[in-house]
């Protein structure tokens, strides 16, 4: 077998095993299993509905769907972020195994709460569906926004991974930060409840977008605006040329540093 | 054919200021200018050596004269400033035992993870599955989590798994120090069996004795430089000698500068 494609399927089974191993070590264990994917969204949802529904009283329609919504999105992204921060400096033994390709760790921290997002997908249908709403041929649309989004976080991801190697407090400051930037995004809110004087930082904010699509798929079924799914797609090639630069520039620190 | 060529091989590596910025918020209260290097100094320096196929390079030293950085640059993992170093075949690093090991996987989870980190596809994992475990003679505890194995057992695990990656190139780093005898004889049958397949070994030790046994060839280090080069046996016997006039302390400590 040319040494090649020896090392591809070499890659891609490290890939797999690195996934399965993650995955087991956090839900095998547990008697509910994988139901925990599904069921931390569930109760954040039903809190955020209490609270802001009942006792704020946004007034958005099929509000439990429209946070369940924002609420899978922004996990994936929070998880994947906080979790690609610790890749490297976390697996130190794994990276000072020679030819072991070090990108890999990354891509399994952005692919496991993606896995958490697919298992909850079901239920967000039934929430959907359950509001009054129906699937619309926009929800084809989807898995072309979930490998956008994918590909924002990868390119987070790996510069992340890298500048942990650096400084020591990233996955700290990022903790802070994530815990504020939530609120900054229009997760239980809708983004037209911005006044207008904030609004233009609010477009600022990438994740806006991403839950704006998604809502648009998921919950008015139109299709989510071109025009932006092509700006971030831009925006993903930037800011993966930037955190792959980064991610591989440390590399080789890694191991000096570790 | 040589399957290691170095030809005066040198790494250089930074020091930092003792105060070097180690948080985001201390590089920014300080500057970044906190983060650049004050000072190189060379771990490796000149250092030529081949090891053909089938051939057993043992590398000697006192703490920190660069042992541990020779390996990580014929392993990959770091690159010489200067000086060339080809590496030709698969490399293996038996740097440390059940890497990826996780406490609460059983065995045979454990197996797979190993052999992939290790460097083999799930497909060749599962071909020698069989043998790999025969080997560790874990048979009746495969499917039992591996913290309800001894430690002994967990090594053997280790061991067996990389006893099974057919190595071209094999670094090995002071591990085969542990273990029983049975086990470290095991261990020394294996690597033979490899150096008759072609596969050139580098063992690091303070282990004079195994060193001369094993070793077709020894380089001796010295604070990052060589200071002798040559067949096994009269070269460990000068390097004891120098041990000895400079101060017995040395031997016996080990290398801590493994990263």
């Amino acid at each position: 077998m040319p040494l090649t494609r020896r090392r591809l399927v070499h890659t891609r089974d490290l890939f797999l095993e690195l996934l399965v191993r993650e995955m087991k070590l956090r839900y095998e264990r547990s008697s509910l299993g994988m139901l925990w994917a599904v069921l931390t969204p569930l109760l954040q949802m039903a809190i955020f509905s209490f609270v802001f529904g009942a006792v704020f009283r946004v007034d958005i329609e099929r509000y439990p769907a429209f946070i369940f919504t924002g609420l899978l999105a922004w996990n994936w992204f929070r998880e994947a972020l906080f979790s690609s921060a610790g890749a490297i400096v976390n697996n130190r033994e794994l990276v000072r195994q020679p030819g072991f390709p070090t990108a890999v760790l990354p891509i399994v921290a952005v692919t496991v709460p993606l896995l958490d997002l697919l298992a909850a997908l079901p239920v967000l249908f039934v929430f959907l569906v359950a509001s009054g709403g129906s699937l619309s041929p926009a929800v084809l649309a989807l898995p072309a926004l979930l490998v956008l989004q994918f590909l924002f976080l990868q390119g987070i991801g790996f510069l992340l991974a890298g500048l942990q190697v650096t400084f020591r407090d990233v996955q700290h400051l990022l903790n802070v930060s994530l815990t504020l930037l939530f609120y900054l995004t229009p997760v239980f809110y809708s983004p037209d409840m911005v006044p207008g004087w904030a609004r233009t930082v609010y477009g600022l904010n990438p994740m806006t977008h991403f839950l704006v699509s998604y809502r648009h798929i998921l919950m008015d079924g139109t299709m989510p605006d071109w025009r932006v799914l092509l700006v971030i797609a831009v925006l993903d090639a930037v800011v993966l040329r930037i955190g792959w630069t980064t991610f591989v520039r440390a590399r080789f620190a890694f191991v000096e540093e570790l | 054919m040589n399957r290691i060529e170095a030809h005066a091989v040198g790494k250089r590596y930074a020091r930092f200021a003792i105060q070097r910025p180690r948080k985001v918020k201390e590089a920014l209260f300080r500057g970044m200018g906190g983060l650049r290097p004050v000072d190189t100094f060379w771990a490796l320096r000149q250092v030529s050596v081949e090891v053909a196929a089938g051939k057993m390079l043992g590398v000697i030293g006192t703490n920190g004269s660069g042992k541990s950085t020779l390996l990580k640059l014929i392993g990959g993992l770091s690159r010489p400033d200067e000086g060339t170093l080809v590496v030709r075949g698969r490399v293996v690093g038996l740097l440390e035992l059940g890497t990826g090991f996780h406490p609460d996987l059983t065995g045979r989870e454990n197996v797979f993870i190993n052999g992939v980190v290790t460097g083999l596809t799930r497909r060749e994992v599962s071909e020698q599955f069989d043998s790999i475990v025969a080997f560790a003679g874990v048979e009746a505890f495969v499917d039992s989590p591996l913290r309800t194995y001894s430690s002994g057992m967990r090594m053997r695990l280790g061991f067996a798994v990389m006893a099974h990656t057919r190595p071209e190139v094999l670094l090995i780093d002071e591990v085969l120090a542990v273990g029983d005898l049975a086990f470290q004889k095991k261990c020394v049958a294996r690597i033979a069996t490899f150096k008759a397949d072609g596969c050139a070994v580098v063992l690091v030790s303070h282990n004079l004795e195994a060193v001369t046994e094993t070793c077709d060839e020894v380089l001796w280090l010295q604070h990052g430089n060589v200071v002798a080069r040559g067949p096994a046996e009269p070269t460990v016997t000068s390097y004891r000698q120098a041990n000895e006039d400079d101060d017995a302390d040395e031997t016996g400590a080990h290398d801590d500068d493994g990263g």
